[in-house]
């Protein structure tokens, strides 16, 4: 078998990878592909042996999707049960792949690979590049297919779905439907089959899910970020086993192709879909040309056809780097040019737009409130569209019609790095599809006559997104849902709700799935601290206002000394006395202890559908900042928990 | 949004983007560092000693993290936002 050199390391070649993988990132996020079918020829035309170049990109894509399928997986847009299945099914195709590449280059060494893998893609690119041209030019002519954004399933999807072969009849959930494993099995195989050729497997994968099996487009990509990982891991290890895997290769790409990747992405969502189509189509047929010019030298080299002479095949080595390097080049000024024109259009467009936008109107009803401390005219509530979220827009929206509150309703997106491994454009998908979620809202807080203002965020920390728009509207109260009940106490709460409340600097409501709140009954949790007292103004405010009766409970525990316990008890009185001269039906109880539990018990006796209880300052660990008591009760109780926040 | 609160998020952006890159930079001249081992592991791998084939992937995971990381916090600083 022929030894295999990995190339020698210089600042240049250092370089030339770096902008290639930078190119290449930027290419691969603007058409949602993988960069590999790039990459990889790139790394053909530096003198990298092509089960080397294979091997290498291989090995930095599959941390980058298991990154995509875990945030993907939290946003429920995941078939993990597919993904699995067919990415088994694509480690096979990895293994006959790899094998088959192995035996080429032991019978005819590395000329013998390099033919195979450009002679697919010569193949594959010419199809797909073909298909991705015709639809470019029939979205440009206003015939864009329909058949991915209806929901009525094709022919093929719904044969697909009828075949019954007993005993391989497995469920899933993203098509709610029966299907075969040996249907499946094809499928993965394909898609493993090409990726440990050239690298690109989501170009059989993504259309196979959306085409024959009937997933929704972003549940295809997203799904395909799961099959990516797993024959990327099993195949990155079957080369590095072998020793193909040249790590310093993948890890320059890997940096240069991580900054490209976004603003390849972001570009997307400021040029029209048959743009995207129409570079992506260039590019391949590039790519293609540029692959195609090297073959008569491979084939020199194995003897098929006559020598070439050295002139000659100079001459086609250098048609096919030139091609390559037009294509890189190509990509690179048509994303930088449409991003660059489409945030020009966009700037220009808000600002014509600002003048039109007066300040944020202060709403009717319990309005002109002086002190912040109750004032209840704008509520902001974080949706991400789950079951959980939706009890919180349900709440908001019934309390906002109670209290006359405008609503702010605000759903993020965050861009990451998986959506180099996709095959649709992700990150305008997801747009798209947060931005019907808001309409949806609107649409609903619009027919119970709440004043609302959608806003869609884009950024990777969920919590300091939600707190500066909250900052930003002068949101009185932020209202979040909250994930299940059972658990470790941190999961349960949710680690964006926990740091929402603890960095927030207005009250933050917590409403659980199941929980309503109709003014029934208030329960007060107070300790007698001044975060407490502040508790202690807002439940009166509401109680007020809503006409509600309320406990106000206080927990002494053993630890403490008997001048603490009577301390508590004033405290307890002083607050039953100031809500009851404001003509609240109020009752005070000491109970002891533990507290969290005993107020979380009271809530349930008295039925009550609301607790408020104070939370400690703004910075630190968010576990501190909540209180420990009132982190507990967040996660204990059914009922929606009011978290004021000291003035 | 209180000019004080936003200062206080660039800055802390800014740090955190500081330290991720930090952490990347160190990743890559360790890389350059050890670039002649690293070789001389892929072929030690060719000729029999596979565990080591373990140590491409474990970079590839460490890698791909740190820097993404920073990648995304890099651009997110600069302000390149996606149109809404």
């Amino acid at each position: 078998m022929e030894t295999i050199n990995f190339i020698d390391l210089t600042w240049t070649s250092t370089l030339i990878l770096f902008l290639v993988g930078f190119v290449g990132g930027m290419v691969s996020g603007f058409i949602g592909s993988g960069g590999a079918f790039v990459l990889t020829p790139a790394m053909m035309s530096m003198g990298v042996p092509g089960v080397v170049a294979v091997a290498s990109n291989m090995a930095h894509k599959f941390p980058k999707a298991l990154v995509g399928a875990h945030k993907r997986h939290k946003y429920g847009q995941v078939d993990i049960k597919l993904g699995i299945v067919m990415g088994i099914f694509a480690e096979a195709g990895v293994l006959f792949g790899k094998h088959v590449m192995v035996d080429i280059r032991e019978a005819f060494g590395a000329a013998g690979t390099n033919l195979y893998v450009s002679a697919v893609f010569v193949v594959v690119l010419g199809i797909v590049g073909g298909f991705v041209l015709r639809d470019a030019l029939r979205e440009r002519r206003g015939e864009a297919a329909k058949t991915s954004q209806t929901k009525e399933l094709t022919p093929l999807v719904r044969w697909v779905r009828s075949i019954e072969i007993p005993g391989t009849m497995l469920y899933f959930k993203s098509m709610d439907a029966r299907v075969s494993f040996l249907i499946l099995a094809p499928l993965g195989f394909a898609t493993g089959l090409l990726a440990a050729t050239i690298a690109v497997g989501g170009f059989i994968g993504v259309p196979a899910m959306m085409y024959i099996l009937g997933l929704p487009a972003l549940t295809a990509s997203a799904t395909e970020l799961v099959i990516a990982f797993v024959m990327g891991l099993g195949g990155s290890l079957f080369y590095a086993l072998d020793g193909f895997v040249d790590i310093r290769l993948s890890m320059i790409i890997l940096a240069g192709s991580l900054f490209g990747i976004q603003i390849g992405a972001i570009g997307t969502t400021y040029v029209k879909d048959y743009v995207v189509k129409f570079v992506m189509a260039a590019i391949m047929l590039l790519v293609l040309v540029s692959r195609f010019f090297y073959i008569p030298g491979y084939l020199s080299e194995l003897g098929a056809i006559e020598t070439l002479e050295p002139g000659t095949r100079g001459w086609l080595d250098g048609i096919g780097e030139g091609a390559l390097v037009f294509a890189l080049l190509f990509g690179a000024l048509m994303i930088l040019q449409a991003l660059y024109k489409g945030m020009q259009e966009h700037r220009l467009a808000v600002a014509a737009a600002a003048p039109a936008l007066g300040p944020t109107p202060v709403t009717e009803g319990v309005g002109a409130q002086l002190s912040p401390v109750g004032r209840f005219e704008r509520f902001l509530v974080a949706s991400d569209g789950s079951e959980f979220s939706g009890a919180a827009v349900r709440e908001a929206i019934g309390m906002a019609t109670k209290c006359g509150a405008q609503v702010h309703v605000m759903s993020l997106v965050a861009p990451g790095v998986e959506h180099e491994a996709l095959g649709e454009s992700i990150l305008k998908q997801e747009l798209e599809m947060a931005q019907s979620h808001l309409d949806g809202i609107k649409a609903q807080a619009d027919a119970a006559g709440v004043a609302c203002e959608t806003h869609l965020v884009q950024g990777n920390q969920i919590h300091e997104e939600i707190v500066d728009l909250a900052d930003r509207v002068k949101a009185d109260v932020i209202i979040m849902g909250r994930r299940g009940r059972r658990g470790l106490a941190r999961l349960m709460l949710g680690h964006a709700t926990a740091q929402v409340i603890g960095q927030a600097h207005c009250n933050v409501l917590v409403v659980p799935r199941a929980a309503q709140v109709e003014g029934r009954h208030i329960v007060l949790a107070t300790d007698g601290s001044r975060f407490a007292d502040t508790a202690a103004v807002t439940a009166g405010a509401l109680a007020r206002v809503c006409k509600t009766p309320v406990t106000v409970v206080s927990v002494t525990t053993d630890e403490q000394s008997q001048e603490v316990r009577v301390e508590t008890a004033r405290t307890v009185d002083r607050v039953v006395a100031l809500m009851r001269s404001d003509g609240t039906t109020v009752e005070g109880k000491v109970l002891h202890g533990e507290p969290a539990s005993a107020i979380t018990g009271v809530a349930q006796e008295s039925q009550a559908d609301l607790i408020v209880t104070g939370s400690h300052g703004r910075t630190g660990l968010e576990r501190v900042l909540i209180g420990s008591t009132s982190e507990r009760i967040l996660n204990d109780t059914q009922c929606a928990v009011l978290v004021v926040k000291a003035a | 949004m209180s000019a004080s609160s936003s200062a206080g998020r660039s800055s802390r952006a800014l740090v955190i983007t500081l330290v991720l890159g930090a952490a990347s930079a160190s990743l890559y001249v360790l890389l350059f560092f050890f670039s002649d081992r690293l070789t001389e592991l892929a072929r030690l791998t060719r000729e029999g000693d596979k565990l080591y084939a373990l140590v491409p992937l474990a970079v590839a995971v460490v890698f791909s993290f740190i820097h993404g990381a920073f990648t995304g916090h890099f651009w997110d600083l600069l302000g390149l936002r996606a149109k809404k």
